[in-house]
């Protein structure tokens, strides 16, 4: 996660429009989930890898270390889909019958969990795509200008923040008590984990009032106002965006 | 000549829990100078400094600012704070926000100040703490020095009257020590009013036009830095030591090295001017000593 946010900060792409970068990946992503073939969401993994890897500049390794997080969790899903337990023997495509049981996949079924899969994982390279090249900070802009109502923007603002504070809190006190030989039996991983909890919610309150005093020193009045650099706007990017999504959704218009 | 500018008169408070953390503290701020706050770690100093600007209403005394109460109305308030920054001790709860240019942007956007001025003001408090290169970086992957800078910066913008800060040069390191100091030098030249606190002598002693020392929630001496510290006992009771300048220069005193009428070193370069050269004796080994 930590991975994520640092590249969002220095691939080759930070410098385009949070807008632009939203609206791609947020169209393709739309246009992927509604694809009734699996050759859209095959495309889409090629575009994004080919965004994420060669306009982006990100690491191959990385980008195919993200797309496995998910892969455990997707077989599985998919798997469960795919294979079918049933005592009537027919209709199944690859079977095998014990004791009357009979385990195995049925055409269909494999054909919803092949889609199921690729849909996923195309979806989820779009995400990649958002997460791994426009900032958090960005993206909170450009949800600012779509009108999300500032109390959530405001509260994204602050969560992302904190979680690099609190993270580094926790660190600090996990290592402390690593060296002073916490976590070095089952009885006292269990001990030393309560106690950095308990420690990290003390901190909690603590943080907050002083954020809270420091903001009020530099006249805080109850909302958050903060200028973002601005970025260019490119009418070039949004014809390469057209140029990709008019295509895709002809594909899923058509190929039936 | 001098024009006093905030004021605490007996100020007393108590934490929640029943710490008392300031007793009848009195202390006078004039218009343009630079004041240090001395003392040991829990002395108050972070206590009284949030008096200053109003997060913190005493028990009972008051703040003066300008000659006057000062109010404790939202409104009253907002406009204290403009007058009077404050700069936190710890750079992490002060930056809220993940980007370094919103952060610094957000001070001076609350002054309700036009967006061409903001982003001018912005761009010099970055220039002044030598940040621009840090503004397109998010604050968690800054170092504990360049967070300091950038939580300098975003107070630094809304171009406050009295610049407090709490502790600035804890945790940097000396280069960075140093151009802070001119920073604030440049910043006392444009006629800002500085207070400062911190528990490194040498620092308060060299910098300050005037010195209080603070112990236990009481101010226990304030005066200038020279005469202050002649009193050992006041540093003492406080848990601090006297400066090097001023050590080295009494020891040097009590050899026969210098005249007893030579006045105080302010700075080094007083203290290694005013010792003589060698004659025919052998020259003690003091630079080597005392190089820091």
């Amino acid at each position: 996660m930590i991975d994520i946010d640092s590249y969002a900060y220095s691939n080759n792409l930070k410098t385009v429009h949070p807008a632009e970068k939203l609206l791609f990946a947020m169209m393709t992503m739309v246009v992927c989930l509604t694809a009734p073939t699996v050759i859209t969401p095959l495309i889409v993994l090629a575009l994004m890898a080919g965004g994420i890897v060669i306009k982006a500049g990100i690491p191959a390794r990385v980008f195919v270390k993200l797309m496995l997080v998910p892969l455990s969790f997707l077989l599985i899903g998919v798997l469960t889909i795919a294979f079918s337990v049933s005592t009537n023997p027919l209709g199944f495509w690859l079977a095998q019958t014990m004791y009357g049981l009979t385990v195995g996949i049925r055409y269909p079924d494999l054909n919803t969990a092949v889609h199921l899969f690729l849909r996923s994982l195309g979806a989820v390279s779009c995400l990649y795509f958002l997460a791994l090249t426009t900032p958090m900070t960005e993206l909170i802009s450009v949800l600012n200008k779509l009108k999300v109502p500032v109390i959530i923007t405001e509260l994204m603002v602050l969560i992302y923040r904190f979680i690099f504070v609190f993270m580094e809190t926790a660190t600090t006190i996990r290592r402390a008590q690593l060296s002073r030989s916490g976590y070095v039996s089952m009885k006292s991983s269990y001990r030393s984990l309560s106690r950095l909890f308990s420690a990290l919610l003390g901190k909690v309150f603590v943080k907050s009032q002083e954020l809270y005093n420091s903001m009020a020193a530099r006249c805080y009045t109850g909302e958050i106002k903060v200028l973002t650099k601005k970025r260019p706007v490119s009418f070039r990017n949004y014809l390469i965006i057209t140029g990709f999504e008019i295509p895709l959704i002809l594909v899923n218009l058509l190929w039936r | 000549m001098s024009e006093l500018i905030l004021e605490a008169v007996d100020l007393e408070y108590s934490y929640p829990d029943g710490t008392k953390a300031l007793r009848k503290v009195n202390l006078q701020v004039q218009k343009g100078e630079k004041l240090a706050i001395l003392g040991s770690n829990g002395a108050g100093k972070s206590t009284l400094f949030m008096q200053f600007n109003g997060i913190y209403r005493p028990n009972s005394g008051s703040i003066k600012y300008q000659g006057q109460d000062i109010s404790y109305k939202n409104k009253a308030l907002i406009e204290l704070r403009k007058k009077v920054g404050i700069v936190f001790q710890d750079p992490d709860s002060q930056l809220f926000s993940a980007s370094v240019y919103q952060d610094v942007s957000f001070g001076p956007l609350n002054l309700e100040l036009s967006e061409e001025e903001v982003i001018k003001r912005v761009k010099q408090a970055l220039t002044d703490t030598e940040t621009t290169d840090l503004e397109d970086k998010p604050t968690h992957l800054l170092s504990y020095g360049q967070k300091k800078r950038v939580s300098i910066a975003g107070v630094l913008a809304m171009e406050p009257e009295i610049i407090i800060f709490d502790e600035p040069t804890a945790g940097l390191d000396p280069r960075h020590s140093l151009e802070f100091m001119q920073l604030l030098e440049k910043l006392s030249i444009e006629g800002k009013t500085i207070i400062l606190s911190t528990h490194d002598v040498d620092l308060a002693y060299s910098w300050s036009d005037r010195m209080a020392i603070m112990y236990s929630g009481e101010i226990i001496a304030h005066g200038a830095p020279g005469k202050l510290f002649m009193c050992p006992e006041n540093v003492e009771r406080a848990d601090l030591t006297l400066p090097w300048l001023i050590e080295m220069h009494n020891e040097l005193v009590q050899k026969g090295w210098l005249p007893p009428s030579t006045p105080l070193p302010k700075t080094r370069e007083d203290l290694f001017r005013s010792v003589p050269e060698k004659n025919h004796q052998p020259t003690p080994d003091i630079y080597h000593r005392h190089a820091r």
